[in-house]
């Protein structure tokens, strides 16, 4: 009776807490976002601008056939192009009377096609012809008669007299000459489908610098993420262990990392790639033990200090496993600093692979990557600005963006910016 | 009083920290009782050993520091016979801590309730969490939370509530023995006030004893039936807390009862303050602990370390004063009952 009295003494009641004050409480993380100003002066677009490029960079590495319009290791177009310029197209010149007429309706054996001796449309024309008869029905040839003219005058004037069923010539070659021919017409260009562009150009072997920038995108990301994964499972297990256990075991295991961690970068992963080889799981693995060291020295200092904190002695006090307390009240107060070196790892490693690329220690040549094609680039830098520009871009954004996003959200997430 | 039921039997118990300077010996053969349902006062200064009496009672006392000797008996079993294992189902089961800092004894990235399913689940592993929850939600009410702070974080409570919450882990397991240390130090007086009220209410509801480890004798004078007196390491007084404010036996306990700030103190009067420093543990003083610092010195304090005597029933005191010895040319004062 009297104990229940005074149990009914000491029950506070509810504090007034005004509705609007408890809403507050409730909004979400793009609220928050808005308020943004007030927990990262004014430079909080620089979140929502690297995250968005990410995004849009992730889905690019993700899905780079639906972005890149050639295949990245195909030749696809004459070398050294520059970005944005028509590729030379060879124009078909037919009678008016031969009506709409495509070059495949005239490339069989009987047929004669004319162009101009020392022009490179025959050159393209055996491209086509061979095309053709790649995609040719069993049983079916092309194999046009190539007949050679002196000059455009001369061979056109054959085609007038119906000697040869077409001419080919590019519209340079072709100037004004053929309004002196009015019975004959452009009938279209020699590629049936009309010719795309290359927006950034192409290298010197006439890929498509665009498709492989593209494709480079899902290269730099799996590296990247995948030997940041790589050594934050490695080193943050390791870092939580060697500090809370402490003694000979974390020295010596200290001893390791700060050695690890004294060589120069690139060095390390050149002569760890050197020794593995080429292939992208070499790479993947000597550029994530580059990086184990830095996430073991942050778990480990930071585990060290969290071991101190008086609620994993209160939890000791109430009989909590060590695991446990490893697992529930270390590891979760330790990982927002790790997340954080988790973004801008990324960012480094990509860096680091794409040098590894440009030494010649990592992937196989032909692989369309940022890091190769700055390397193949940068022989044709006096001719050919392109080739080394967009891949260079592209490598600064990316990792510019991952960095710029983990130190903001560090900034963001730190709960003692949070609460000024 | 009718007579009490003992719940811990503290015996010999001594621990050392071992530093550069040397053997610590922060507890030195301190014996005494805890009976069950009563609230139990530690008192003294800082670094007399309080925290770390109430820390070896849960041998939890860390590496550079160690039990070098004692027993603890509790129930009729000697823990510190007890393995890893036992030890931990003995933590939070039968004695369970409350601790200085309410700010940080709770885990910041865990939401109340989780607190509290995991105190019940570590140790009762087959209850399932809504039932678990069930009991917390209980248990919580009771200690006068609201339901829906349940699922805040720790931060997001005062520092009341969370040390109430860290009353309500110790008190979930049904523990026999709540170790307070320094419990209510941190709080504002009025929040102070209002947990003290609750910890006498828990025991009563509860029927646990408490073992309240303080600095603060105004808290211990109002909240404990008996009292530990401190300093450097040994017990110098135990007494039920009538007596010993209204007629404190041992010197050291006078002085620190004078030292208590009052507001009828006017200019004229100072506030007492007790003469010298603590004692540096790694040379600790000869004989009596207490005797550099003793307004009442006797010859025989330098040599001879006093027992702890009973000298009327129920009250305990260590030194000479009380104490018969052959050397000594003064009179043994007698205590009336």
């Amino acid at each position: 009776m009297e104990s229940e009295k005074i149990n009914k003494e000491i029950t506070p009641t509810p504090e007034e807490v005004p509705e609007w004050l408890l809403d507050l409480d409730k909004v979400g993380f793009v609220r928050r976002l808005f308020l943004a100003r007030k927990w990262y002066g004014g430079d909080w677009w620089f979140v929502a601008i690297s995250a968005v490029l990410l995004i849009f960079i992730i889905i690019v590495g993700i899905f780079p056939q639906w972005f890149a319009p050639y295949d990245p290791r195909e030749e696809v177009g004459p070398s050294l192009l520059a970005p944005g310029e028509p590729p030379a197209s060879y124009l078909l010149i037919t009678p008016v009377e031969s009506g709409d007429i495509r070059f495949r309706d005239i490339a069989d054996r009987s047929n004669n096609i004319g162009f101009i001796i020392g022009s490179a449309a025959s050159q393209a024309m055996r491209e086509v012809v061979d095309e053709l008869n790649e995609d040719a029905p069993e049983g079916v040839r092309y194999q046009p008669r190539q007949q050679r003219y002196e000059t455009l005058e001369e061979g056109l004037q054959t085609l007038v007299d119906g000697e040869i069923d077409g001419f080919i010539a590019s519209p340079d070659e072709l100037g004004e000459t053929l309004e002196d021919f009015p019975s004959l017409q452009i009938a279209g260009t020699l590629r049936e489908e009309s010719e795309r562009g290359f927006v950034f150009g192409t290298n010197q072997i006439g890929q498509d610098i665009l498709s492989r920038i593209i494709w480079g995108t899902r290269i730099a990301l799996i590296v990247g993420l995948s030997s940041a994964i790589v050594s934050f499972i490695v080193g943050v297990p390791l870092g939580l262990i060697s500090g809370f256990v402490g003694g000979p075991f974390d020295r010596v295991l200290t001893l390791l990392m700060d050695s690890l961690y004294s060589f120069p970068g690139l060095i390390l992963a050149i002569s760890i790639a050197a020794v593995l080889g080429a292939g992208i799981g070499n790479i993947i693995v000597s550029i994530a033990v580059l990086y184990v060291p830095t996430y073991f020295r942050i778990v480990r200092g930071q585990t060290l200090s969290v071991k101190e904190e008086l609620y994993v002695e209160a939890a000791r006090s109430i009989g909590t496993k060590w695991t446990t307390i490893l697992w529930k009240y270390i590891f979760p107060n330790v990982i927002p600093s790790v997340v954080i070196i988790f973004s801008v790892n990324v960012g480094d490693a990509i860096l680091t692979e794409a040098g590894l690329s440009f030494l010649g220690f990592g992937l196989p040549p032909d692989t369309p990557d940022w890091g190769i094609d700055l390397a193949r680039g940068q022989d044709y830098v006096r001719r050919a600005w392109w080739l080394i520009t967009y891949p260079g871009l592209m490598v600064t954004m990316v990792t510019l963006s991952f960095s710029m996003l983990g130190e903001s959200l560090s900034e963001i997430l730190n709960p003692r910016l949070t609460e000024r | 009083m009718a007579e009490k039921e003992v719940l811990i039997q503290i015996q010999n118990l001594s621990v050392e920290y071992k530093t550069r300077l040397g053997q610590v010996s922060a507890v030195d053969n301190v014996s005494f009782d805890i009976y069950k349902g009563e609230i139990l006062g530690l008192v003294g200064e800082s670094g007399c050993g309080k925290s770390t009496m109430g820390k070896a009672l849960m041998r939890m006392i860390q590496p550079p520091g160690k039990i070098t000797d004692g027993k603890i008996i509790f129930e009729g079993e000697d823990i510190m016979t007890y393995n890893e294992d036992q030890m931990r189902d003995f933590r939070g089961r039968k004695v369970s801590m409350i601790f200085q800092d309410p700010m940080t004894s709770l885990n910041p990235v865990q939401r109340v309730d989780e607190h509290i399913i995991e105190a019940i689940q570590v140790h009762e592993p087959q209850t399932k969490a809504e039932e678990a929850l069930e009991r917390a939600t209980k248990l919580i009410r009771k200690l006068g939370i609201q339901k829906r702070r349940m699922d805040n974080y720790p931060h997001q409570l005062s520092g009341g509530m969370r040390q109430r919450v860290m009353v309500g882990l110790g008190l979930v397991l049904n523990a026999n023995l709540i170790v307070a240390d320094e419990a209510t130090t941190s709080l504002d007086v009025i929040v102070e006030a209002k947990l003290a009220d609750q910890l006498r209410q828990i025991r009563e509801d509860f029927g646990v004893s408490l073992l309240v480890i303080t600095h603060n004798i105004a808290l211990v004078a109002e909240l404990s039936d008996r009292i530990v007196v401190m300093y450097a390491g040994h017990v110098m007084e135990i007494a039920d807390v009538e007596p010993i404010f209204d007629d404190p036996l041992h010197p050291y306990t006078k002085g620190l009862l004078q030292s208590i700030p009052n507001i009828q103190l006017d200019d004229t009067e100072e506030l007492y303050k007790m003469p010298g420093e603590p004692p540096n543990l790694t040379h600790p003083p000869s004989g009596c602990r207490f005797h550099p610092r003793c307004p009442y010195l006797m010859p025989v304090c330098v040599d001879h370390e006093p027992p702890l005597a009973e000298v009327s029933p129920g009250r305990h005191v260590k030194c000479w004063l009380y104490i018969d010895h052959p050397e000594k040319e003064s009179e043994t004062i007698k205590v009336e009952a």
